[in-house]
């Protein structure tokens, strides 16, 4: 571009028009070429994600049923602030919210173990990260047998003297059941990746620790965890997104949101507002409400990871 | 540069015109409404099951009409009724299409032609036909009943040195002849799954007959249900008493219906089970694992005195025709081969379905079809049948409840009738 405007200062005098045209016409396709380059980034975010996402929204207010189509204002939220299933379903959310700290704490236990090289721990490493390949449709397949009333844990619990539990058919049980099965499923991924910050942990800082005569839980207490803290965090965030939002298929095999409505979650109460109730304005909202509060938790977790990688980029 | 950048854009430009071709609900030689051909949507015709009856039916009626070529289309089932809606709401798709009874083809009637005129012949041969009916009109031809016999093992009954063919005529020789099972085979009562919900309204519908007064019966149907009467509340008593008294196997609430439930009763641990006529869950399904001969299925047990026991089912799936076919005679005479005694016997014959035609001689199928059979003629439609889906999802959610005492029978009828008469 800089070389063209002597040359056009140069020609102007002689006035031929058709080399100032060119000129024009080039510059323009130079002009027009990075918008058209953006353009299919630009459509795909349009069509595929905020169109859908407006469209959702705009059909949360409207009705279902004989009220297709018409305008309800915000009845579909009173509706679904009322229905205790929803509820149950939003407080299920702040449940796995508490239990995060759990879900990191184990495979953080679990690498330092392998990182401070317990014997077998090249096993371990292979055995821990196995489940995260299997698929959560299998997953439940294979908890929904050994948790079953007849399975056999309660079988082995009652060798020891404990009566059965019925693991997915107590409502105060069954969450947890499923929020246990779901961390044993994916902490292998939260392993891996506490490992790779061993990785860049100072070996040296290890051995003076040792050299001073700290016991292990002091190791872990002021060399580990200080040295682990952007690790740490990054874990917690993608923990919890992957809680919220891949529980389904859990859900779906083992309990069907049972018993007695316990174990729903936003997604699983979506669906069955959808495909089964036959009320997708109903759903909409509901999915609009998910939004929500992914929003929140996701500017959240922003916040969270940019003040732990902005020391870094300091 | 300047003709790599024209480039980019007709690639791009050629790219985003291609994108969004094509259609979800499949290609276009699937919809109807050319003259010479009629296509069919189903989910059944994929299934090897179903093969012989629908040689049969093609049969029938290629002889009635031999220009005209029938397509069969199989959807998945799970996604069915969505496809269905995309070409209803664009006025193009199948001439016939298969309709499961009750609120799936009610909802849709706008798109459907009425039959009244052309299946007349059919109305006194055929049973079922109250699931495909709305306002007086008939909008589809029954192919399969469904309904909730209560299915017994007789093996255990002799076991336990009672009479296998004499079943108990009332609830409380019932409960005692379950008594004398469990002490004596260690079979629990009744084999229940009711992790989904779904094991509540089976009870519902197996029991009704014989707690509701017919009255009360036909009042429920017809949609004046009186939930403060003593006999709709000892319905739902009678749901928890069972399971208070040991009866049904342990872990209800965790036992999936399909088919864990079925699978209780196939291996013996259990004496009864309400089970299924067609489909899933039926009298075919468990002859795989116990003899015929030794499968029974007995009149529900009566609970108040006054009322009398009968076979609670529904016309099950049926072909309906679409409003927008060229030629809706044609189109229901082939619904008209597809419910034909011959086609009709080959489903039964092949996949063991209980279908709408009762003539159908079933002597070979064994004491339980045979019950069955000769049962449909005074059974009425099912009491769960004409709830709502919202009504039965509480209904599922609360049967749970019941069970493990987080509610009682009071605070679940008050919920139910609250949600009945929302909608």
């Amino acid at each position: 571009m800089a070389q063209s405007s002597p040359s056009l200062t140069a020609k102007t005098a002689g006035v031929p028009p058709a080399p100032p045209r060119r000129k024009r016409a080039g510059s323009r396709a130079e002009r027009l070429a990075p918008l058209v380059l953006v353009a299919p980034a630009v459509l795909v975010i349009v069509v595929m994600r905020l169109w859908p996402l407006l469209l959702g929204i705009n059909f949360s207010f409207t009705g279902d049923g004989d009220r297709d189509g018409t305008a309800v204002g915000f009845d579909n939220y009173l509706t679904l602030f009322d229905d205790p299933l929803f509820r149950t379903a939003l407080r299920n959310v702040g449940l796995l919210v508490l239990l995060l700290p759990v879900a990191v704490a184990i495979p953080g236990l679990l690498a330092t173990f392998i990182y401070l090289k317990v014997p077998g721990h090249r096993v371990y490493r292979g055995v821990y990260f196995f489940p995260a390949v299997l698929s959560p449709v299998i997953v439940g397949a294979i908890f929904t047998l050994l948790l079953a009333y007849d399975g056999p844990l309660n079988t082995l619990l009652g060798g020891v003297g404990i009566g059965p539990v019925d693991w997915l058919g107590d409502p105060d049980v069954a969450i947890f059941a499923v929020v246990g099965v779901h961390v044993w499923a994916t902490f292998g991924m939260a392993l891996v990746v506490f490992l790779a910050g061993f990785a860049t942990l100072d070996p040296s800082l290890l051995d003076a620790a040792e050299v001073d005569g700290a016991s292990l839980s002091q190791t872990i207490r002021h060399v580990i965890v200080p040295g682990l803290s952007r690790t740490i965090q990054f874990v917690l965030v993608t923990t919890m997104i992957g809680m919220l939002t891949s529980m389904f298929g859990l859900l779906y095999v083992m309990t069907s949101g049972g018993p007695e409505g316990s174990t729903y979650l936003p997604e699983y109460y979506i669906w069955t507002q959808q495909g089964q109730m036959n009320r997708p304005a109903l759903a909409s909202a509901a999915s609009t409400a998910l939004f929500l509060i992914m929003l929140v938790v996701g500017l959240a977790q922003i916040g969270v990871l940019r003040r732990a990688t902005g020391k870094e980029d300091r | 540069m300047k003709q790599r950048a024209l480039w980019s854009a007709v690639l791009v430009a050629g790219l985003m015109a291609t994108a969004g071709c094509g259609s979800a609900s499949g290609p276009g030689s699937s919809t109807g409404g050319t003259s010479g051909k009629l296509v069919v949507w189903d989910w059944k015709s994929g299934d090897a099951k179903a093969a012989g009856y629908l040689e049969k039916a093609k049969a029938d009626f290629a002889e009635n009409h031999p220009g005209v070529a029938v397509e069969f289309v199989a959807q998945p089932f799970d996604q069915y009724y969505t496809l269905l809606g995309t070409a209803i709401q664009s006025g193009k798709g199948p001439d016939v299409i298969l309709f499961n009874g009750g609120g799936q083809i009610r909802d849709r009637s706008d798109a459907l032609a009425p039959l009244d005129t052309y299946v007349t012949e059919d109305r006194q041969r055929l049973a079922g036909w109250d699931a495909f009916t709305k306002a007086g009109k008939v909008y589809a031809s029954p192919v399969t009943l469904q309904g909730h016999p209560l299915y017994y093992n007789k093996d255990l009954y002799q076991k336990a040195g009672l009479n296998p063919d004499a079943p108990a005529g009332t609830w409380s020789d019932f409960v005692k002849n379950c008594g004398t099972i469990t002490e004596k085979t260690g079979a629990k009562c009744f084999a229940l799954g009711n992790k989904e919900g779904y094991g509540i309204q089976f009870f519902l519908s197996a029991m009704g007959s014989t707690t509701l007064t017919a009255q009360e019966y036909d009042d429920w149907i017809a949609g004046k249900r009186n939930w403060t009467s003593a006999n709709v509340k000892r319905l739902f008593e009678l749901w928890k008493e069972a399971n208070d008294s040991g009866l049904n196997n342990d872990g209800v609430n965790s036992t999936a219906m399909f088919n864990d439930e079925f699978a209780l009763f196939q291996s013996g641990k259990a004496a009864n089970v309400i089970g299924l006529m067609s489909d899933v869950g039926h009298w075919k399904d468990f002859a795989e694992f116990i003899a015929p001969d030794k499968i029974g299925v007995m009149a529900a047990p009566v609970v108040t005195p006054s009322a009398t026991p009968s076979l609670p089912y529904d016309g099950g799936i049926g072909y309906a025709v679409a409003k927008w076919t060229k030629d809706p005679k044609l189109a229901a005479d082939l619904v008209r081969s597809l419910t034909s005694t011959d086609a009709l016997k080959a489903f039964y014959v092949d996949g063991g379905a209980i279908t709408s035609d009762t003539s159908i001689d079933v002597s070979a199928g064994g004491p339980a079809v045979k019950t069955i059979v000769s049962a449909v003629k005074a059974g009425k439609p099912a009491l769960h049948v004409a709830l709502s889906s919202k009504t039965l999802d509480l209904m599922g959610r609360l049967s749970q409840q019941l069970l493990s005492g987080s509610t009682t029978v009071d605070e679940a009828v008050r919920q139910l009738a609250a949600s009945d008469t929302t909608g």
